[in-house]
């Protein structure tokens, strides 16, 4: 107890120089895969999608991201293990986002496959384990964890499959394709206005004092879902109605134009991505500094029901929009160039289907990878015979990031969480 | 920087080349009928210089064909399996390549066909230009496919162009019997040796129309998924 209320300031800063530098990773890495397919398909430029990222990760961090902060601070370890010393999860969680930091720079420098999530996992896994032991991990938690990276690409994929059929149903392989486009797509942007505002309203808003209590009312709750779903639908059918069709464009090939209608939603998808992402990834990047924060603020109290302050999200909303200032846009750009094949009726689908599923998952407080998330969705639009040819070497990919991250997280957070141990003593 | 998930995951289309490929072919099977009327009238260096020509377009496709093999790896997910790709790659090639024999074959022999077989045998390469040319048609409603996701409606359309292949083949196995059947008339008077290459010409020309009915169902086989 005395070794925090010593250092109670140093440790305090100590966490935010941490967080900004974790928060600067995901912003410079990790928010570029999210909108980048709104960019490779020409709908936005990449200052466009850096302004959208800035608004709407903030907004979904700060809205909806509340159930994977909380248990990232205090659902993967178990705390009655630290009662009698919080200064060991102090460390820990430091060490932790330090680690996932200096992963996120070696990696992504060195060309190896990056997840915030998983070495952010991996890092509190691992110190928890070694560290402190065995006993400390909550195993169970942990556990559905790992499921939910595999069971959240299956879900979004699934969902593409779903989403792409329907447009095929209704709008592509119809006579009209460039009509119902403009008929129906409100509709689909009505849908994922609904389940965005809804999943918001019921869990994300608990840490914001002043609204939680609609959380607990339903009615309310979707008659705003309802609104927020309408507001919604009427932008893009104002977007539709702004977007200029070419009827020359159809002479040699019939779905120009209708890709156009596409083309002008993907600011949509492209706003529904950075919220699920800020909801996500960003959420679970911060969550190791809210834990310090509060252990340290209440002397040690690893229990604590303190609410968030609201100044630990503008430390995370600060970093990434630095971490986007200096590196982002480049790998936006880099991106945006890389994916000319999805065209945005495709791109539609993937990113609505990741969207939702990246909400859904900050629903229930797991923290899933947004990049394997897209990647499950843009495989699923494959698998509805929708894209010319994916390279399904990805996903060998996709498990050796887990393979790689998740001890290279955790050796790091184990020798970091030593040397803070040094420092500052046990 | 990161070779990243997301940008990793899009292959290059091989639709593009192998409709690029399509087109090389039948330019060759086009070329080769100003080739015949040029030796039908004995020109040979006229002959011979469209004869370089084939070869050229010939070698251009063998190139696409390359190209395309090497960029279809196996890990590739396509909407439709890489097996039939190839096939149907593999018959496109066979066209430009038979024509490419057919054109050497006439050119070394200085073959000059017998006058009452001439007429018939420009009818019978008008009637493989064109089969191979609604082959071409067919392959190029591939993007099309592709951007309705293999919807009914698009598939009729190629359905449509299927049928018209193999109804412009059968056309071109009557001509051929034709020619047999004047071929057979004269077979007394013409020289033995001759006589068996100018069947043997008539029978490569019309294997290219074959070819191209045969893009056609391996066609029907990649849409019927």
């Amino acid at each position: 107890m005395d070794i925090i209320a010593q250092n109670h300031e140093i440790l305090i800063m100590l966490a935010i120089g941490f967080g900004l530098f974790m928060a600067w990773g995901v912003g410079a890495n990790d928010v570029a895969n999210a909108m980048g397919t709104s960019v490779g398909s020409g709908a936005i430029t990449v200052k466009q999608a850096i302004i959208i990222a800035i608004i709407f990760e903030f907004s979904g961090a700060v809205l909806a991201g509340g159930e994977v902060t909380a248990t990232v601070r205090k659902g993967i370890l178990d705390a009655s293990v630290f009662v009698d010393s919080p200064h060991l999860l102090v460390y820990g969680m430091l060490a932790a986002l330090l680690s996932a930091g200096f992963w996120l720079l070696i990696a992504s420098s060195s060309g190896w496959p990056v997840s915030t999530t998983h070495s952010i996992v991996g890092a509190i896994v691992g110190f928890g384990a070694v560290g402190v032991g065995v006993e400390a991990v909550a195993w169970g938690k942990v556990g559905t964890i790992v499921a939910s990276w595999v069971v959240s690409p299956l879900l979004a994929g699934t969902l593409a499959v779903f989403i792409f059929k329907s447009l095929q149903k209704r709008i592509i392989s119809t006579e009209m394709p460039l009509e119902n486009a403009k008929r129906y797509l409100p509709f689909y942007v009505f849908i994922v206005g609904f389940v965005i505002a809804l999943v918001t309203l019921l869990k994300g808003l608990k840490h914001v004092e002043s609204l939680k209590h609609l959380g607990k009312d339903l009615p309310t709750s979707m008659m705003i879902a309802v609104v927020v779903g309408i507001i919604a639908s009427i932008i893009a059918a104002a977007i539709v109605r702004r977007i200029k069709t070419n009827p020359e464009d159809d002479a040699d090939f019939q779905y120009a134009n209708m890709e156009k209608i596409f083309g002008g939603l993907m600011v949509v998808t492209a706003c529904s991505m950075a919220f699920a992402h800020g909801s996500n990834d960003v959420a679970n990047a911060i969550g190791p500094l809210a834990a310090v924060y509060s252990i340290v603020e209440s002397g040690g109290d690893i229990v604590s029901k303190s609410v968030l302050p609201s100044w630990i999200l503008l430390v995370g909303g600060g970093g990434i929009v630095f971490g986007l200032a200096t590196f982002g846009f480049k790998v936006m750009r880099t991106i945006g160039k890389g994916i000319t094949e999805l065209t945005p009726s495709r791109g539609f689908a993937a990113e609505l289907a990741a969207a939702t599923t990246v909400v859904l998952a900050s629903y229930t407080g797991l923290p899933v990878s947004t990049t394997q998330v897209l990647v499950g969705a843009v495989l699923g639009v494959g698998l509805a015979r929708g894209l010319a040819s994916l390279n399904l070497s990805v996903i060998n990919r996709i498990f050796l990031s887990w393979i790689v991250t998740l001890p290279a997280g955790a050796i790091m957070a184990i020798v970091f969480f030593y040397a803070l141990k040094g420092l500052f003593g046990a | 920087m990161a070779r990243n998930d997301i940008t990793g995951l899009f292959g290059k289309s091989p639709i593009s080349p192998l409709q690029q490929h399509m087109k090389q072919v039948h330019l060759c099977l086009k070329e080769f009928g100003n080739f015949a009327k040029a030796a039908a009238k004995e020109d040979w260096e006229k002959a011979e210089s469209i004869r370089e020509s084939i070869n050229k377009r010939e070698n251009k496709a063998d190139d696409l064909k390359k190209k395309l093999r090497m960029n279809l790896p196996s890990t590739f997910m396509m909407p439709f399996s890489r097996r039939d790709l190839l096939d149907v790659l593999l018959i496109q090639d066979s066209i430009a390549n038979i024509t490419k024999d057919l054109a050497g074959l006439m050119m070394t022999r200085h073959m000059v066909l017998p006058t009452e077989i001439r007429a018939t045998f420009q009818d019978l390469i008008a009637g493989c230009v064109k089969t191979s040319a609604a082959a071409l048609d067919a392959i190029n409603e591939l993007d099309e496919l592709l951007e309705t996701a293999f919807s009914n409606r698009e598939r009729r359309v190629v359905d449509d162009i299927i049928g018209k292949i193999n109804n412009l083949e059968h056309e071109t196995d009557g001509v051929q019997n034709e020619i047999r059947n004047k071929l057979f008339a004269l077979e007394s008077s013409t020289p033995p040796v001759d006589m068996m290459f100018f069947y043997r010409a008539v029978e490569w020309l019309g294997e290219t129309a074959d070819a191209a009915q045969k893009v056609g169902s391996r066609l029907e086989v990649m849409l019927a998924k």
